[in-house]
C-alpha cells in the first residue's frame, strides 16, 4: 500500500486500495467509508483525528505539554481572550510570544477566530452566515465544491464519512464563501484551509475565519488568475537567495519555478505538508503575524533539503529536485526544529513588503498590469484588528456554560456568584476553591496565601477557579480532535461548583491568619471560604525581571490550594521536567528572532 | 529516493482535464498500482515515474499531475514545459467534461511543443451504465482532431497500462528519429534545437544514478 518503487515518496497520506475490479457503492454508509479506503477497525487514530498514522503524527514528531503547563497557558489565553482588545494594542509582543510557544489545543479555535479577526467580523455580521448559509448556491460552484468533499482530508475522523458532519460543514462554509463573494467563487484550495478551522470551530466560526484568511492574510490568493501566489512565488525565490544561496542556485539552474514547488505549500498554508503537531503551530504564528510565518517556513525547507553540497550532489535534474522538495525529511518538519528554525530566521514583514514591490515591478513588465487588484496583505492579527473598528461588544466571549457558586454560610466571606457574563475587570485569584480535578500529583491545598508572601511574583492573568476554568474550556465548539457538533447554539447551562469531596484529601482551612493586609477589591469575587482572601491586582503590569513567560512552575508550589495553577511563574531552579523546553524561546520577554514590532 | 533502473529515455507526460476526471487515479494507478475513492484534490503540481519497456529500450515515462479546475490554468505554463506527451482527460459520465475538452486543447497548444503527442482519454469506463459521452462519437472527435483515443477506468485497472504504453511509443517513434547516443540518458523533447521559443531546447540531464 505505501510501497515507494521509484518514486521516493511514501504516500502516507493517501492510503489507497489496490482493486481487482470490484465495484464500490459510492453512497455507502457512515462507518464503512473506512473499509473502503482500506482501513480495518484496527487502525489507531492519534489525538487530532487522523487516522492510521495519516498526516504524520509519530510520537517523536509531537512535543508533549506537561498537562501543568497547559493548564497554565489555558488561563492566561483565557485572560487574553478576556481582555484582547487592550493585549493586542499594548502588549502585542506577549501575545506573539504566547502564539510561538503553542496555543493550548483547548483553546486554539477560539483564539484562532480572535486573532484572525474572526470574531470581530461575526458580531459584527451576525445572521449572515445564517443567510448565506440558506441560501442556494451557483449551481457551478456547487458541483465543484461537491465534488471535493470528499477529497479533504480524508483520513480525518472528521472528514472521512461521505455526508458526514465534517463534509457537510465543509459544504456550508464554502457554499457560504461563494454566495459572500461571489466574483471569487470557489477556489480548491481553500477547502483545506476551511477543512483545518473547522477541525477547531464550528461552521459559522470557520466560516468567518475563511474570510479573514483569503481577504486579509492571503488576498488574491484564491482568485482568478492566481497573480499573488506566483507573485508570492517570485519573492519566496528572491528571498531564498538571501537565505540560502546554493539553494537558490540549484533551483536557478534546473529552471524549476517556485510555482513547481510551493503552491500547495503556501495555499494551503502547510497543511498538506507538515506532520500535524507542526500544522498547528504554524497556524498558531501565522494567525499572529501573518504570511512572513509562509514564507519563513518555507525558506527553512528549502534551506534544509537543498541548502549543502551533499544534498544538491543527490539532484542532478529538475524532476530530482522536485522529487526531494516532495519527500520532505521528517527531521526537518517536526515540531520542535522546524519551529525553532522558523523563529531565528530574520525575515520580516518589511523584507516581504519590500521585495512585493520589486517583484511587482517585474511582473508588470513581463505580464502587464495585474488583472486582479488585490486589498493590501494584513501581517497579523495586530494589523487586523487595528485595521477594524470594533467594539468591546464584539470581542466579548460568549460561554455558554456558566458557573454558579453555592452560598456556604462563613461569617466573613462575601458570598458572591461569579457570572462570567458580567463584566470582570480585577478578577481574583480564589486559591481556597477547591480543585474537584485535582490530579493525584497536586499538592494539597493550603489556606495560607502565597500573594503576600511572594514579593517577586507578577499575576498578570486572572485565575478563576478550576471548576468555572473547565466549564469555560468546554465549549459548544469542537474540540481539536474534530468531534462534529450540531451546529445550533446549545441552551445555557448552569453548574454549580461541586462541593469538596471528603475523598479528595483536603486540609480545610484553618482560621483565618491574615498576614498583611490587603485592599480588596470592590468587584465580585468568588466565593470562597477564606474571607481574606484579596483580589491580586490584575492589570496588565510590566514584569519586574520575572520570567512569567516561561513555562516553569515554582517548585515546591508555595502556598496555594490544590490547584495547579499558580499565579505566579517564577523559573523552577535548573532543569524542571515539567517545563517544557522549547527552542528556541529564551527565557525573556522578547520574542526570540523577530523583529519588535509585529513588521 | 526509490531504486533507478537504468533508462535511455525520459519521456515528460502531462496529464490534463476537468477537474474530477480521474487524473491523479489514473496517475497512481499507472505508476503505483493504486486507487483511491478519496485522493485528495490535487493542488499544485504532482507527479510520478514508472519505466517500461518499448521495443528494447527502457523509458522511464515522468507522469505529471495538476489542478484541473479552470482557475488552475493560469499557473501551467511550467507545468508543460519540456512535455512530450499528454493525457487529455475526461469523465465519460459527466458530458461537460467533455464539452471542454476543446479548451484544454487549445491550452495545450498555446504552451506545449506543437509536436506533442496526445491522447484523449474517456476515464470511469467502469461507470457504462450512466454514459454520457457515446464512445463512437469521442473516437470520431479524436481522429478528426489527430489524437489518439482510449476509454479507461482508472478503478478497475482498465486500459491504463495499454494508453500510457500507446502514447509512450508514440513518442518514442517520434523520437527514434533523432539521434540519441545508445546508453546516455537524456530527456527528449520533441522540438527542434531551433526551436520557436527557447525552452524547447534539448536537454542533457545526467542521472545520479548511472
Amino acid at each position: 500500500m505505501m510501497a515507494q518503487l521509484e518514486n521516493g515518496r511514501l504516500s502516507d497520506d493517501t492510503m489507497s486500495v489496490r482493486t481487482l475490479g470490484s465495484q464500490f457503492d459510492e453512497e455507502s454508509s457512515f462507518g464503512s467509508d473506512s473499509e473502503i479506503n482500506g482501513f480495518t477497525s484496527s487502525r489507531q487514530i492519534d489525538k487530532y483525528g487522523f487516522i492510521g498514522g495519516a498526516q504524520k503524527y509519530s510520537e517523536e514528531s509531537a512535543q508533549d505539554v506537561p498537562l501543568e503547563v497547559l493548564r497554565h497557558r489555558e488561563v492566561k489565553w483565557l485572560d487574553m481572550l478576556n481582555h484582547w482588545d487592550r493585549w493586542v494594542s499594548k502588549r502585542f509582543k506577549k501575545v506573539r510570544l504566547r502564539c510561538q510557544k503553542g496555543i493550548p489545543p483547548s483553546l486554539r479555535g477560539r483564539a484562532w477566530l480572535y486573532l484572525s479577526g474572526g470574531k470581530v467580523k461575526r458580531e459584527q455580521n451576525s445572521g449572515k452566515f445564517k443567510e448565506l448559509d440558506s441560501m442556494e448556491g451557483d449551481a457551478k460552484w456547487i458541483d465543484v465544491i461537491e465534488r471535493d468533499l470528499h477529497r479533504q482530508f480524508p483520513f480525518h475522523e472528521m472528514f472521512v464519512s461521505r455526508g458526514g458532519h465534517g463534509q457537510q460543514d465543509l459544504f456550508r462554509v464554502l457554499k457560504a464563501y461563494t454566495l459572500y463573494r461571489p466574483d471569487e467563487g470557489y477556489c480548491q484550495a481553500q477547502a483545506p484551509i476551511a477543512a483545518v478551522l473547522l477541525m477547531h470551530m464550528p461552521a459559522e466560526d470557520a466560516f468567518w475565519g475563511l474570510v479573514q484568511i483569503c481577504e486579509k492574510y492571503l488576498p488574491g490568493y484564491y482568485s482568478a488568475g492566481l497573480e499573488a501566489i506566483q507573485l508570492d512565488g517570485q519573492i519566496l525565490n528572491a528571498l531564498l537567495k538571501r537565505v540560502s544561496p546554493p539553494a537558490y542556485r540549484h533551483l536557478e539552474k534546473h529552471k524549476i519555478e517556485p510555482i513547481l514547488y510551493m503552491t500547495e505549500w503556501f495555499m494551503c498554508a502547510f497543511s498538506r505538508t507538515l506532520p500535524w503537531a507542526s500544522v498547528l503551530r504554524v497556524w498558531d504564528m501565522f494567525l499572529c503575524d501573518g504570511v512572513k510565518i509562509i514564507f519563513r517556513v518555507g525558506l527553512v525547507l528549502l534551506k534544509c533539503m537543498l541548502g549543502t553540497r551533499e544534498k544538491l550532489k543527490a539532484c542532478p535534474g529538475q524532476y530530482e529536485t522536485m522529487e526531494l522538495l516532495r519527500a520532505l525529511e521528517p527531521q526537518y518538519m517536526q515540531e520542535g526544529f522546524l519551529i525553532h528554525q522558523v523563529l531565528e530566521l530574520p525575515i520580516s514583514a518589511r523584507d516581504v513588503e519590500r521585495e512585493h514591490r520589486v517583484q511587482l515591478k517585474r511582473w508588470r513588465k513581463t505580464h502587464g498590469e495585474l488583472s486582479y487588484k488585490s486589498p493590501p496583505r494584513m501581517h497579523g492579527a495586530q494589523a487586523i484588528m487595528s485595521a477594524e473598528p470594533h467594539s468591546r461588544q464584539d470581542l466579548r466571549q460568549n460561554p455558554t456554560i456558566i458557573v454558579e457558586y453555592p452560598q456556604l454560610s462563613d461569617t466573613k466571606s462575601e458570598s458572591t456568584r461569579i457570572k462570567k457574563r458580567s463584566t470582570i475587570r480585577k478578577a481574583p485569584i480564589p486559591l481556597e476553591v477547591p480543585n474537584p480535578y485535582a490530579l493525584p500529583t497536586d499538592p494539597k491545598p493550603d489556606p495560607l496565601k502565597n500573594q503576600a508572601q511572594d514579593t517577586s511574583s507578577n499575576n498578570q492573568s486572572s485565575h478563576p477557579p478550576p471548576s468555572l476554568q473547565q466549564s469555560l474550556l468546554t465549549t459548544p465548539e469542537k474540540t481539536p480532535a474534530g468531534k462534529a457538533e450540531p451546529s445550533s447554539d446549545p441552551p445555557t447551562a448552569v453548574i454549580p461548583t461541586p462541593d469538596p469531596s471528603p475523598n479528595l484529601s483536603r486540609i480545610p482551612p484553618p482560621p483565618q491568619t491574615s498576614p498583611t493586609p490587603i485592599p480588596t477589591y470592590p468587584t465580585k469575587l468568588p466565593h470562597s471560604s477564606n474571607p481574606a482572601i484579596t483580589a491580586e491586582p490584575l492589570p496588565i503590569t510590566k514584569n519586574s525581571g520575572n520570567t512569567n513567560n516561561s513555562a516553569h512552575l515554582k517548585d515546591p508550589p508555595p502556598t496555594t490550594d490544590s490547584t495547579p495553577l499558580l499565579p505566579d511563574d517564577t523559573p523552577v531552579n535548573g532543569n524542571s521536567a515539567a517545563a517544557p523546553r522549547v527552542p528556541g524561546l529564551r527565557n525573556s520577554c522578547e520574542s526570540v528572532g523577530s523583529e519588535d514590532t509585529y513588521l | 529516493m526509490g531504486t533507478d533502473l537504468a533508462y535511455n529515455f525520459v519521456f515528460k507526460v502531462v496529464l490534463i482535464g476537468e477537474s474530477g476526471v480521474g487524473k491523479s487515479n489514473l496517475l497512481s494507478r499507472f505508476t503505483k498500482n493504486e486507487f483511491n475513492h478519496d485522493s485528495r484534490t490535487t493542488i499544485g503540481v504532482e507527479f510520478s515515474t514508472r519505466s517500461i519497456q518499448v521495443d528494447n529500450i527502457t523509458i522511464k515515462a515522468q507522469i505529471w499531475d495538476t489542478a484541473g479546475l479552470e482557475r488552475y490554468r493560469a499557473i501551467t505554463s511550467a507545468y508543460y514545459r519540456g512535455a512530450v506527451g499528454a493525457l487529455l482527460v475526461y469523465d465519460i459520465t459527466k458530458h461537460l467534461t467533455y464539452e471542454n475538452v476543446e479548451r484544454w486543447l487549445k491550452e495545450l497548444y498555446d504552451h506545449a511543443d506543437p509536436h506533442i503527442v496526445v491522447m484523449l482519454v474517456g476515464n470511469k469506463s467502469d461507470l457504462g451504465n450512466v454514459r454520457t459521452v457515446p464512445t463512437e462519437e469521442a473516437k470520431d472527435f479524436a481522429e478528426a482532431k489527430g489524437l489518439l483515443f482510449m476509454e479507461t477506468s482508472a478503478l478497475e485497472s482498465t486500459n491504463v497500462e495499454s494508453a500510457f504504453l500507446e502514447v509512450l511509443t508514440e513518442i518514442h517513434k517520434k523520437v527514434a528519429s533523432k539521434e540519441v547516443t545508445r546508453g546516455s540518458i537524456s530527456a527528449v523533447t520533441l522540438g527542434q534545437t531551433l526551436g520557436p521559443t527557447s525552452e524547447f531546447k534539448e536537454e542533457r540531464q545526467s542521472c545520479c544514478k548511472s
